[in-house]
């Protein structure tokens, strides 16, 4: 039953372009709205075992084997919100009825391929999902077709290209050692101890190829270029959930239960991860483009994803799941508020847009809870994801490693300073005058986004409690 | 299970009122400041509630656990309750005091919501029994006195309110680690094991380093203090709140809750502690000799009195304990005062540079009055409450046989009558410079005399709240 999740945007996304004339943008949107949310509550109210328990009787069609775990069962999740955000802001960013149009087909796809990538259970499979959605997200980039979002796109086409070989390369080494591709014979394979030269070479290839995709420093060239010359639409997309499942996803799932690393492996993982909490922070500081800085600032969190992968204890990998989920909700936030800025007065340069608190009550508000929670400040829900990556840095004797990972939130603290002052604060007399107000869909989403975000970080306990630990093997 | 509801109502009436505020602000302005005003006002009336009890030495808690040791854990003992009153009551006094003073001013609704949150963080940092809880109220006060301290929207407004939210965090950050370092060892958040914990196997100097840090640096303690002086840009009453009653008291009061209610202190850091405050209270009592801007005076003058109260929580002694205890107390109240009338004054004369006041005992005596009796119990003169817990303290280092440090304690003392008695002749006394100056309104003025009275009235009958504090301490040396 789960392929359902696959199957039915694959079938929405064919439906939609039958040569009908009723099916326009408006009818699109509309079912996409209606997918996406139900894709949500459904994640929501059902149980896993529910899901787990339904007959497979679609899916024995299928040449891939499917299967759902607590992990997939959270990006299942963040997937369907971000989306749905994504949709919603597009509905006001993107004015023209055609591109409005490819937009959301483009998005089905995205969806597609996403929701594949995070049930599918063998590496092959794994990787060309990942490429479908790629894929669709290139498009999506160069759908202004103006110079800087075609450049963005190029950058990171050609890189992803790259990643792309180092991955089949990697692949085609694993048929070598393992002669399957399944999570569990690669598994099995490692247990084995056979061919362990051969497959940590793979590994190794296949952890360059990841780091590109996870736009980890120092592979991040592409990062910033991609996430703010694009639409404001699918910069949301990108960089809420895009990156995150293309790269991180996979990384989380084949570095913690797949494959079995030596320590040498973890200690790469970790140093690449710190780098990119220091060094991205760093880099942000010096943006005055709001975009670029949330760039920045997105490398430098998923830098703490990546050290929590690298640690690699049970409850490291709580963490990183949990920091997953959260930094997909608030930094999709934070673009949200970019886009309503620009909106609103067509510009992201801080150097033009400042003073704008009195026009923009919820934007202004909802944005401090964005950045409240990515400099871990409680009782947000950042502060709780990064306390238990930290705690389990602790707990595994990476003491470096945590010390640098929780003083760096001042870094985030203070860059994001910088931006709140600047746009929203401060008075000025030469505080732009916007067109007409934010639209509505915006507003929802900065307030649905913050909502989430500040709801989770008050209940967590009681959510970590009575969820989060209920899903089993999460937390062994 | 009375006692445990009126527990949650101390500290979540605030917090979720706060909520609601900006709401009815915009229906009625009179309705928002009745409502913030009887929110604290109940905050005040139940913890007031809970001290019988809490002086009896039974104990009321909340207890609810959850996995990874995020337990949400509230207990009030007499410490706490003490605490929560004094700091309600000084609120409540600051709040009556901003009807008239930030009515002038814009975003009212923001300015209101902020007060109201961070008393109820307060409160709850107060009552928290559980390390990472106390975190988290932590920071909700470091959030909100970052918006108060940017009230007015001026760049360099900002920039300063930014600079307090920097260094808090970076000493918080620290203290964190420091709490993380602590449930390494221990294997518990909660304060109650980790008290049983400890008793087998003392903390390492590392963690206490770290948590200090964290303390320090709200406290404005040296090498964090500059932060404080900077935040005088804030409206009065958000400096009287953030300075006098409560911002600065947080990091003494998890001094004493972590430090003397949880573990005792090893003998090195009763010296350590002392070292380092009254190095803060000498350096911070020079710079308000030399301060011309009346608010950063006060500032200064705030700094150097949290040393005097770290020393009498560190020194080991009950006397010194009890003097420490009492001195919160006595200072919130003072220094809540001097601030208001720092306020009365910038906001009818336009200035706070003392060199361009004077003679103002004229045309506002009754400021200039409230001034000097809060003066006076800074200063300790007796019988101004601020005598009798200045003297305990002192004593109380004399007892454990630290001279030196006594003897630099007074001298510090008396560089505070020096830089008061400056600051009160160059503003209120001499010549007139500028005649047109008026008296406060009425709700401000009583306000500041209210502080006046009671700072003379808590030496006058100091036998009252002595014997809560010395229960007080009583309780806390009984326990270990």
């Amino acid at each position: 039953m789960v392929v359902l999740f696959i199957l039915i945007p694959f079938v929405l996304l064919l439906v939609l372009n039958l040569p009908f004339k009723f099916l326009n943008a408006r009818i699109a949107f509309w079912l996409s709205v209606v997918l996406f949310s139900t894709q949500a509550l459904f994640v929501l109210i059902n149980s896993l075992f529910a899901w787990s328990n339904y007959p497979a009787v679609l899916g024995q069609f299928l040449i891939f084997k499917l299967w759902l775990d607590p992990l997939a069962f959270i990006m299942l999740f963040t997937i369907a919100i971000v989306v749905l955000v994504s949709l919603l802001v597009a509905r006001s960013t993107i004015t023209t009825e055609k591109r409005s149009f490819n937009f959301i087909n483009l998005l089905l796809v995205a969806l597609t391929g996403m929701n594949a990538t995070v049930l599918v259970a063998d590496i092959f499979s794994l990787y060309v999902f990942v490429e479908i959605t790629a894929v669709a997200v290139f498009v999506l980039m160069a759908i202004e077709k103006n110079k800087f979002a075609i450049e963005g796109t190029f950058k990171y086409l050609v890189l992803s290209m790259f990643a792309s070989v180092f991955i089949l390369t990697s692949i085609a080494f694993f048929i070598l050692a393992c002669g399957d591709l399944s999570f569990s014979e690669i598994h099995n394979a490692f247990l084995a101890n056979s061919n362990i030269i051969l497959l940590n070479f793979a590994i190794g290839l296949f952890l360059c190829g990841l780091f590109i995709k996870c736009g980890v420093v120092p592979f991040h060239g592409w990062v910033p270029d991609a996430y703010s010359e694009a639409q404001s639409a699918v910069s949301v997309l990108l960089a809420g959930i895009v990156t995150k499942i293309t790269g991180i996803y996979v990384l989380m799932r084949l570095f913690s239960s797949v494959f079995v690393l030596k320590g040498s492996f973890h200690n790469l993982i970790m140093l690449i991860g710190v780098i990119s909490i220091v060094f991205a922070a760093l880099a942000a500081f010096r943006q005055d483009n709001i975009k670029r800085m949330l760039s920045y600032s997105s490398i430098s969190q998923v830098g703490y994803i990546v050290l929590a992968i690298g640690c690699g204890t049970p409850l490291a990998i709580l963490g990183a799941i949990l920091h997953f989920f959260n930094h997909a909700i608030f930094k999709s936030l934070l673009f949200v508020n970019a886009a309503a800025l620009e909106k609103k007065f067509g510009s992201t340069d801080m150097s033009i847009i400042t003073g704008l608190g009195s026009q923009l009550p919820v934007t202004s508000v909802t944005s401090l809870v964005g950045l409240l929670s990515t400099a871990g400040i409680p009782p947000l829900s950042g502060f709780w994801s990064k306390l238990i990556i930290i705690i389990a840095l602790f707990n595994a004797q990476q003491f470096t490693y945590g010390w640098i990972a929780l003083l760096a939130s001042v870094l985030t603290l203070a860059y994001f300073l910088f931006m709140e002052r600047n746009i929203f604060l401060i008075k000025t007399e030469t505080a732009p005058e916007g067109s007409d107000g934010v639209p509505f869909g915006i507003k929802f989403c900065e307030i649905l986004l913050a909502a989430i975000t500040i709801g989770v970080g008050l209940g967590f306990p009681f959510i970590l409690n009575s969820q989060i630990l209920q899903l089993k093997g999460l937390l062994y | 299970m009375k006692n445990e509801l009126v527990l949650f109502l101390i500290i979540f009436i605030p917090i979720i009122g706060a909520l609601a505020l900006p709401f009815m602000g915009r229906i009625s302005t009179r309705l928002r400041n009745g409502v913030s005003f009887t929110l604290v006002v109940l905050s005040f009336l139940f913890s007031s509630f809970l001290l019988p009890t809490a002086l009896s030495n039974q104990s009321i808690a909340i207890v609810k656990y959850f996995p990874l040791g995020f337990n949400f854990i509230l207990s009030a003992d007499s410490l706490a309750v003490g605490m929560a009153i004094v700091v309600s009551f000084i609120s409540a006094l600051i709040i009556l005091y901003s009807f008239d003073y930030i009515k002038h001013y814009e975003n009212q609704n923001e300015y209101y919501f902020m007060v109201v949150l961070f008393l109820g963080a307060m409160m709850g940092l107060v009552f928290s029994g559980n390390l990472i809880l106390l975190y988290i109220f932590w920071e909700i006060t470091a959030v909100t006195s970052w918006r108060l301290i940017g009230f007015f929207r001026r760049k360099e407004h900002i920039l300063r309110a930014d600079k307090a939210f920097l260094v808090t965090v970076f000493g918080s950050l620290l203290m964190l680690l420091g709490f993380i370092r602590m449930y390494q060892e221990t294997g518990s958040f909660d304060l109650s094991t980790i008290k049983q914990v400890i008793k087998l196997h003392p903390i390492s100097d590392l963690t206490i380093a770290l948590i200090l840090a964290g303390i320090f640096s709200k406290s404005a303690t040296l090498p964090f203090h500059t932060w404080l002086p900077d935040a005088g840009v804030a409206p009065s009453p958000v400096t009287a709140l953030l300075h006098a009653a409560v911002l600065v008291k947080i990091g003494v009061y998890v001094f004493a809750r972590i430090f003397i209610a949880t573990i005792p202190l090893a003998v090195f850091w009763q010296t350590a502690v002392p070292v380092i405050a009254g190095i803060s209270a000498l350096i911070c009592a020079g710079a308000a000799l030399v301060e011309t801007d009346l608010k950063r005076i006060i500032a200064y003058s705030t700094i150097s009195q949290i040393g005097f109260i770290f020393l009498g929580l560190s020194i080991g002694s009950p006397i010194g304990v009890a003097g420490g205890l009492l001195f919160i107390l006595m200072h919130g109240l003072a220094k809540a005062g001097l601030f208001l009338c720092a306020g009365v004054v910038e906001q009818n004369a336009k200035t706070k540079d003392i060199r361009q006041l004077g003679g103002l005992i004229q045309t506002m005596p009754v400021t200039a009055l409230s001034f000097l009796f809060c003066a006076f119990s800074v200063m300790s003169i007796p019988p101004f409450g601020g005598f009798f817990s200045k003297y305990m303290v002192i004593s109380g280092a004399l007892e454990t046989g630290h001279l030196v440090i006594a003897a630099v304690f007074l001298f510090g003392a008396l560089l505070t009558i020096l830089y008061l008695l400056r600051a009160f002749n160059m503003v209120f006394l001499g010549e007139i410079k500028n005649s047109s100056v008026k008296e406060g309104s009425f709700i401000m003025l009583l306000c500041v005399g209210l502080f006046a009275i009671l700072s003379l009235a808590g030496g006058i009958f100091i036998q009252y709240p002595n014997a809560v504090v010395q229960e007080i301490t009583r309780q806390l040396f009984s326990l270990r």
